[in-house]
């Protein structure tokens, strides 16, 4: 920006914002105004005194766009075909909405002259930070009447001043970054909790995903109002508010567990015999649930808040926890997990998993093979006990559940080729031949090879030749 | 200037799965290829920003994909992070000398994958040339 295109600049402590809008305004001005405070800074276009658009920059802005879908307002294909042009201009992307009869003049003119209000009642009540104005050319970057400064002002104090009345009830803990989701208990049909039409709007908003910010502008509600109504949905204990960093950090780490699992999962595909397959895949379902303990031990609802835990009492949680599940299955479907115990919050199938001591052959395998299926089971309940206390029914929850289908349905299939094998060889042997005993090497190819559909070889020359 | 976008090729789903929603979160579109082939027709559709290249594919190895890529004039200047499960120098050096910028060991982590996709989008914008900006823009209105 060009030094000599500054024509004001300064302290908001000595002028506030509101005096500088007002004087800009009656002076006609043309240009640029950036006020900032800590990391977040607003740029208001102005065009001979009124205002003509207005940005905001430091915190992530929420996409009206997807906001639109949840309302029902806009199909995801239209969506994602604006999203794709507008590249998050806001601007842009309402009037390609009017430019293509998906909204009308009017409901645009109105979601921006609120945009620009919430976004200006915010910066009035910044007490400390720094404003220049540039003269400058302003781009012709949206189709919004230009606004009057002094009733977009009068509006915007207004909301501030309900911001005020908010925290001078006490609630303090809400602010517009804040992320709401439901409490993972509530099932009910949100008509027959005796909400009013603003509760419910609000409450089905509250997916764990959306800022109290993003709520009030697909709602054109104000911030204030959507903060009241959020307040109120918190004591009824219909919603909790999200810790969005924790979030971020156990989503993380979930993520992992399963790039590492999958990575497992891939490794062991190179097993040389169907026994040896099972006793990987047992070795990697084992250490899946581990990590999950280990991960449940430090995201557990229950756990949070509590500072630093002995490791003692999150054993005794995580047992607690899981071990009745387990004992439920051992009992009820797969006798084989009787061998497994709990161990410092651990699962332990060191005794599975050297069963080769005890016993041998057909019965060894028989032995695996349930031991495979009852801790595919066990596995399935300690992740969706998991992500149900962990991150409830929210956004997140949603994203995880299905990577984690995704992921399951890696293990199904690897369990589904043992099926195969196994199918084919109960065939084989009722037609009274062993051929899996007297030829070891169609066997092996029968059982690790998985070719294409056009039988193709899956590498390229270079390595073809390497092999050889 | 358009969306930068990112290709994962995987043959894993929860590969595919987990970097698209990684990658995602942080406003970055992501596009994925199970295989060799629709990579291929993925990036002559799409000209990706940046390409995820597992080295273990079905039919055509990433090695090969990424050879194919670099022979190519127009898509030769896409960087390519190969993944793979092995970490030797051998494969790295490999990776390498197929064209590779470079490499990511399987199991790699989230914050990992992250910077080192954003390390390569920084400067996608000077590597678009105006008029494959211009084709994309009428791709999408048509």
């Amino acid at each position: 920006m060009e030094q000599q295109d500054r024509i004001m600049d300064g302290d908001l402590q000595t002028l506030g914002l509101q005096s500088i809008l007002k004087m800009l305004a009656l002076t006609g001005k043309t240009g640029k105004l950036f006020v900032s405070s800590g990391p977040e800074t607003l740029s208001v276009s102005l065009r001979k005194g009124q205002i003509v658009g207005l940005h905001e920059e430091g915190v992530p802005q929420p996409d009206l766009l997807d906001m639109l879908c949840l309302v029902n307002k806009l199909d995801p294909p239209r969506a994602q075909t604006v999203r794709e042009l507008a590249q998050g201009n806001m601007y842009m992307a309402l009037a390609m909405l009017v430019e293509r009869g998906w909204m009308s003049a009017a409901e645009m003119q109105r979601r921006l002259e609120f945009a620009v209000t919430q976004s200006l009642s915010h910066a009035l009540r910044w007490v400390n930070g720094r404003f220049a104005f540039h003269r400058q050319l302003v781009s012709l970057e949206s189709r919004m009447q230009p606004l009057d400064v002094d009733s977009v002002l009068l509006e915007a104090l207004r909301q501030a001043d309900e911001w005020e009345g908010i925290i001078a009830e006490g609630i303090t803990y809400l602010q517009r970054t804040t992320v709401a989701r439901w409490q993972p208990e509530v099932r009910k049909d949100v008509r027959s909790l005796g909400l009013g039409q603003e509760a419910i709007e609000v409450l089905c908003l509250s997916n764990g995903e959306l800022p109290l910010q993003a709520v009030a502008l697909v709602l054109m509600m104000p911030e204030a109002r959507v903060a009241h109504t959020i307040a109120h949905l918190l004591r009824l204990k219909l919603i909790e508010v999200v810790d969005t960093a924790l979030e971020t950090e156990l989503r993380q780490d979930l993520s992992d567990i399963l790039i590492k699992c999958q990575h497992m999962l891939a490794q062991q595909r190179q097993s040389l015999n169907p026994e040896q397959h099972l006793l990987s895949l047992i070795g990697i379902l084992a250490k899946c649930i581990n990590s999950l303990l280990t991960h449940h031990g430090h995201y557990a609802r229950s756990l949070r808040g509590r500072g630093q835990l002995l490791h003692v009492e999150i054993v005794r949680y995580l047992e607690r926890r899981f071990a009745q599940d387990l004992q439920t299955l051992a009992r009820q479907q797969y006798p084989i997990l009787e061998t497994t115990t709990f161990v410092k919050g651990y699962l332990d199938c060191d005794d599975i998993l050297t069963l080769n001591k005890v016993v041998k052959g057909e019965q060894l395998e028989e032995f695996y093979w349930e031991a495979v299926q009852g801790l595919a089971a066990f596995l399935r309940m300690v992740f969706s006990t998991l992500l149900s206390d962990e991150v409830g029914n929210s956004h997140t929850g949603r994203q995880l559940s299905v990577t984690w289908k995704v992921f399951l349905s890696e293990i199904d299939h690897e369990v589904q080729q043992y099926q195969v094998y196994r199918a084919h060889r109960n065939t084989q042997m009722a037609r009274g031949r062993d051929s899996l005993q007297s030829s070891p090497l169609s066997f092996v190819q029968n059982w690790n090879t998985v070719p294409d559909e056009n039988g193709d070889d899956n590498r390229s020359p270079e390595t073809r030749r390497r092999s050889i | 200037m358009a969306q930068p976008t990112v290709l994962v090729v995987d043959d894993s789903p929860t590969v595919r799965k987990i970097v698209q929603m990684t990658l995602q979160r942080e406003h970055i579109r992501v596009i994925t290829a199970s295989d060799g082939l629709s990579a291929l027709t993925s990036v002559a559709d799409e000209m990706p920003a940046v390409i995820l290249l597992d080295i273990q594919l079905p039919r055509m190895d990433g090695y090969h994909i990424c050879q194919i890529i670099r022979k190519n004039l127009q898509f030769r200047q896409i960087p390519i992070i190969m993944l793979s499960g092995k970490d030797g120098l051998f494969d790295k050096m490999r990776g390498r000398l197929a064209g590779s910028t470079e490499y990511l060991t399987k199991p790699f982590d989230s914050v990992e994958l992250v910077q080192t996709v954003k390390k390569y989008l920084a400067n996608w914008q000077e590597r678009v040339p105006p008029h494959q900006e211009g084709m994309r823009r009428l791709r999408y209105r048509g």
